[in-house]
């Protein structure tokens, strides 16, 4: 890790995330979350820590902001403000009391790299040292995701699959239903003005893309 | 939002570039005992390489390659076939899981625990593969049902 380049990584992750919250255009806040999973993952590659680099990379800056724009494409593109002043005032105290109690908390942590820190004195070690020997695989992060913690890997997995299948019950539409009107993915629950933007909003993007 | 791009330079280029993207992530899924990835990011890279000629080509060529059904089904297979390595320990009288109580003949057990770790990560790959396709399929209205 260089610590200037981690400082500047830093800046611009939290510079794109309040940026993303701030912008109108929902379009727009997509790319810049894509921006920001791109920045995490090269703070994680700093870091060492490549596996995690690779999945944020491929899943948190390409195939999410994939889906968040096709998702965007079948709704509409713009954010309505929200009116109520009334919500900051219990908002922004719940933010500041929850980043406050977070400090607090981190001043507890080991340094980072500390030898003695819990999670390097329990199992840590012995999964490093044997895992060669046990499964033949050089990589200690597979070898313990599919071997020594397969079981959490085999969870994982299980919400992935369930919550694509979800998904697919509760927005998909039958086909008799989903001739003649253009994408109304359910009736009720998004109230008429949803209703209303869906099919704007699926031609505006058919403009663009012209 | 699917469907033929109007620009012949974007046609091409996603058109050339999928199949290497899915490549890649074979390549991810397979080589995650000796680099980083393994089969979250690998099933993630296949997916790409199966939604980006759904984005920018025609519909009945894209749709052809990688049909609306083979989302459900890559994930569920998957998802059987992680269930079905963790099952067959059972039967052996090791734990759930445990690869490295199958007994096959002429292998240490270090090399079952290697063949297992493969075995689930194309598992995992294959299910995030059809996890990726069915929710792109659904939110683009595609999905069959």
């Amino acid at each position: 890790m260089i610590v200037p380049l981690d400082i500047l990584l830093f800046i611009t992750l939290i510079a794109t995330a309040i940026l993303a919250l701030h912008v109108k255009d929902l379009l727009a806040a997509t790319a810049l979350l894509s921006a920001y999973s791109l920045f995490a993952a090269l703070l994680f590659a700093g870091l060492s820590a490549l596996d995690v680099a690779l999945v944020e990379a491929a899943l948190g800056a390409g195939l999410t902001g994939v889906l968040f724009i096709a998702a965007i494409l079948a709704t509409t593109r713009h954010s309505e403000p929200r009116t109520d002043p009334r919500r900051r005032l219990v908002v922004i105290p719940l933010i500041v009391a929850f980043v406050g109690l977070m400090l607090y908390a981190s001043t507890d942590l080991p340094d980072r790299g500390d030898p003695d820190a819990p999670a390097h004195t329990g199992v840590a070690t012995e999964y490093i040292e044997r895992s060669l020997a046990e499964t033949q695989t050089p990589n200690v992060v597979t070898a313990i995701l599919a071997d020594y913690r397969s079981q959490d890997t085999l969870g994982e997995t299980l919400v992935i699959v369930t919550a694509a299948l979800s998904a697919s019950l509760v927005l998909a539409r039958r086909r008799d239903e989903g001739e003649g009107t253009e994408a109304t993915p359910a009736d009720g629950g998004l109230g008429p003005d949803a209703s209303d933007d869906a099919p704007g909003g699926r031609d505006r993007g058919g403009e663009e893309r012209r | 939002m699917t469907g033929a791009y109007p620009s012949e330079v974007v046609r091409v280029i996603c058109a050339v570039a999928s199949p290497f993207i899915a490549l890649f992530g074979l390549y991810v899924i397979a080589h995650g005992h000796y680099g980083p990835g393994g089969g979250f990011a690998g099933g993630v890279f296949v997916a790409v390489g199966a939604i980006l000629p759904r984005l920018t080509l025609d519909e009945r060529l894209a749709y052809r390659i990688f049909p609306p059904a083979l989302g459900p089904l890559a994930a569920g297979v998957g998802m059987l076939l992680f269930l079905l390595v963790a099952v067959v320990p059972l039967f052996v009288g090791g734990a759930f899981l445990d690869y490295g109580a199958v007994t096959i003949a002429g292998m240490e057990p270090a090399r079952v625990r290697y063949l297992g770790i493969l075995v689930v990560e194309i598992a995992v790959g294959l299910a995030v593969f059809g996890a990726m396709l069915l929710i792109f399929d659904t939110i683009t209205g595609r999905s069959e049902r």
